[in-house]
């Protein structure tokens, strides 16, 4: 199997070959390739250079970028004022919205700034020397978590409550902004939508607030990036399962789930996940990308990873993974550690049944 | 009028009954460390046990610290003697490099709201400012958040830059990506992953 007939294996819930190998890489693999954060999100060859360089050391099953994207890229579009600081994520300096009249002005919006168009072509590049046998992810982010951006947290937070109107009318305008930059990324290449729910988990909104507010918005964007031919793979922190949050989600067109862990301490059981999602759809797995990886040594991480996929061995639908972003200041050595303990993993052939 | 009715008013973040209840209790006489640490306090200490066992979420902590912060209001003028005293100095910000301020405000107004004088430097803050600000507000805890973990790193900078300032203030970090291991990596004098845990963790601090 190659990494793209491996991850699709995966995604189908069909036998794999081996684990497939596909975590947050994006950061690191910048950094340890010799280009700034900054040129490698914005720059489309320098989004190349990184990404083959790492596929070749590595041996990733997927190419997985776009941090840049949803931090910096999708919030200048909507005129908020955003720095791209070398080193580092890019940083919201000022928020766009203020008032329904900011909330009006965003619906005439034309996404398709000169660094959008950037990073497409990073994808196409990307894209054009993978020849479709490793797969392009790109991380995306929800109607309700890029509100937060041009409003700001807080005060969307507030408005659920104090002026509920705008919540609902904002999403009701990004929506189908957001579904025209997810096609602008699948017609550039981009096979798997990451779809970031970041600021609507569980840890932060109540499954009330959720339905209110998030699940029609997102259930429309969701369900048109699967028509258009994405897999859409909702990443999510907090615990779904315990809060119903995953029923909603196995309501859209989804094909995967990555749970995250915004509360590290408090690891989502990726078995009691599949108990719940059972053959519906794939499961990645949240390696803590703070955790070991970050601050251990390389023989702390090869514990850590064999305990995830002892435990998982053989299951269907499973995608090894970090649960989020690794930091750029992940060390290699941990990083080729856990990748090297993933590729020479015994994985089971036959399926096992976790119902 | 009693002090349960401020409290429950808090809780269930009735803005215009916590104003109107407190103006009832200052006329009723009650006394006005009670109506503030029993009241007013002591709500968000219940709202912190709703948040932490997931009774509650951020949008409705975000309204009870609104409908605490307009009692308070109310209360300000009648605070005096042993009112007045805080509990202690804290300034806290979101380090260098990050913008994200949920969890910083979330913390700020817990804290606040438990007594202590908070100084919020905001988000995106240097090394040297939290140096700065803690040496010259003579602060007890100095509270640094991220988000990021790019951002991270920035933390362990300026813990080790207020040891070697010889500062005596206690340093916590906090934030999605932070953990307790990393805070003994760095450091840092505590460690939590929520608001109401952060004022557990102040309180131990500045007692100790």
């Amino acid at each position: 199997m190659n990494a793209k007939e491996r991850m699709e294996a995966a995604i189908n819930l069909k036998p794999v070959d081996m684990v497939p190998n596909a975590p947050f890489t994006e950061a690191p693999v910048c950094s340890y390739y010799g280009s700034t954060f900054r040129d490698a999100l914005l720059e489309g060859p320098q989004i190349l250079k990184a990404h083959m360089k790492s596929l070749e050391e590595f041996k990733f099953d997927w190419v997985m970028l776009g941090m840049g994207y949803i931090g910096g890229i999708i919030p200048e579009a909507f005129d908020c004022k955003v720095s791209f600081p070398e080193d580092v994520f890019p940083i919201i300096e000022k928020t766009s919205v203020f008032s329904m009249e900011d909330v009006e002005r965003m619906a005439k919006k034309d996404m398709f700034t000169k660094r959008m168009e950037n990073f497409l072509e990073g994808i196409r590049l990307l894209k054009k020397e993978l020849k479709d046998e490793v797969p392009i992810a790109c991380e995306y982010i929800s109607p309700f978590t890029i509100a937060t951006r041009l409003r700001g947290t807080n005060e969307i937070m507030m408005d659920m409550y104090d002026n509920p109107e705008l919540v609902h009318d904002l999403q009701e305008v990004i929506v189908p902004l957001d579904i025209a930059m997810g096609k602008a990324l699948i017609d550039a290449g981009v096979d798997y939508i990451f779809y970031g729910a970041d600021m609507e988990c569980p840890v932060l909104l109540s499954p009330k607030h959720y339905k209110e507010f998030v699940h029609e918005p997102t259930s429309k964007v969701c369900n048109e990036l699967a028509r258009l031919g994405a897999k859409v793979l909702p990443h999510m922190c907090g615990d779904i399962v315990k809060t119903g949050i995953v029923d909603m989600l196995l309501e859209m067109d989804i094909h995967g789930i990555m749970p995250g862990n915004l509360t590290q301490e408090k690891v989502l059981d990726i078995r009691e996940l599949k108990e719940k999602v059972k053959e519906r759809i794939c499961i990645f797995d949240n390696i803590n990308p703070n955790g070991p990886l970050l601050i251990g040594t390389p023989e702390e991480v090869t514990k850590e990873t064999l305990e995830h996929l002892e435990k998982v061995n053989g299951m269907s639908g499973y995608i090894f993974s970090t649960a989020g972003t690794s930091s750029p200041f992940t060390p290699k050595e941990n990083y080729l550690a856990m990748d090297r303990e993933v590729i020479n993993f015994p994985w089971k052939q036959d399926k096992i049944d976790y119902k | 009028m009693a002090i349960i009715d401020i409290l429950n008013a808090v809780v269930e973040f009735d803005k215009n009954v916590v104003v109107e209840n407190v103006k009832n209790a200052i006329d009723s006489e009650i006394p006005i460390n009670d109506i503030l640490n029993k009241g007013l306090i002591g709500a968000m200490d219940v709202v912190g046990e709703k948040f932490s066992s997931g009774e509650i979420f951020v949008p409705e902590m975000l309204q009870a610290a609104k409908a605490m912060q307009a009692g308070l209001e109310v209360l300000k003028p009648h605070l005096t003697g042993d009112a007045m005293i805080e509990k202690g100095t804290v300034i806290i910000g979101t380090v260098k490099g990050d913008l994200h301020d949920i969890g910083k405000n979330l913390v700020s107004m817990m804290v606040e709201g438990a007594g202590f004088n908070v100084i919020d430097l905001g988000v995106d803050v240097d090394t040297d400012k939290f140096v700065a600000e803690a040496q010259a507000r003579n602060a007890d805890v100095v509270c640094l958040s991220a988000l990021l973990t790019t951002t991270m790193p920035v933390m362990a900078k300026t813990v080790e830059a207020i040891k070697k300032a010889g500062l005596k203030v206690k340093t916590i970090v906090g934030g999605a990506p932070v953990t307790d291991a990393y805070a003994q990596q760095i450091g840092a004098d505590g460690f939590s992953d929520n608001a109401p845990g952060a004022v557990e963790l102040i309180r131990k601090l500045v007692a100790a």
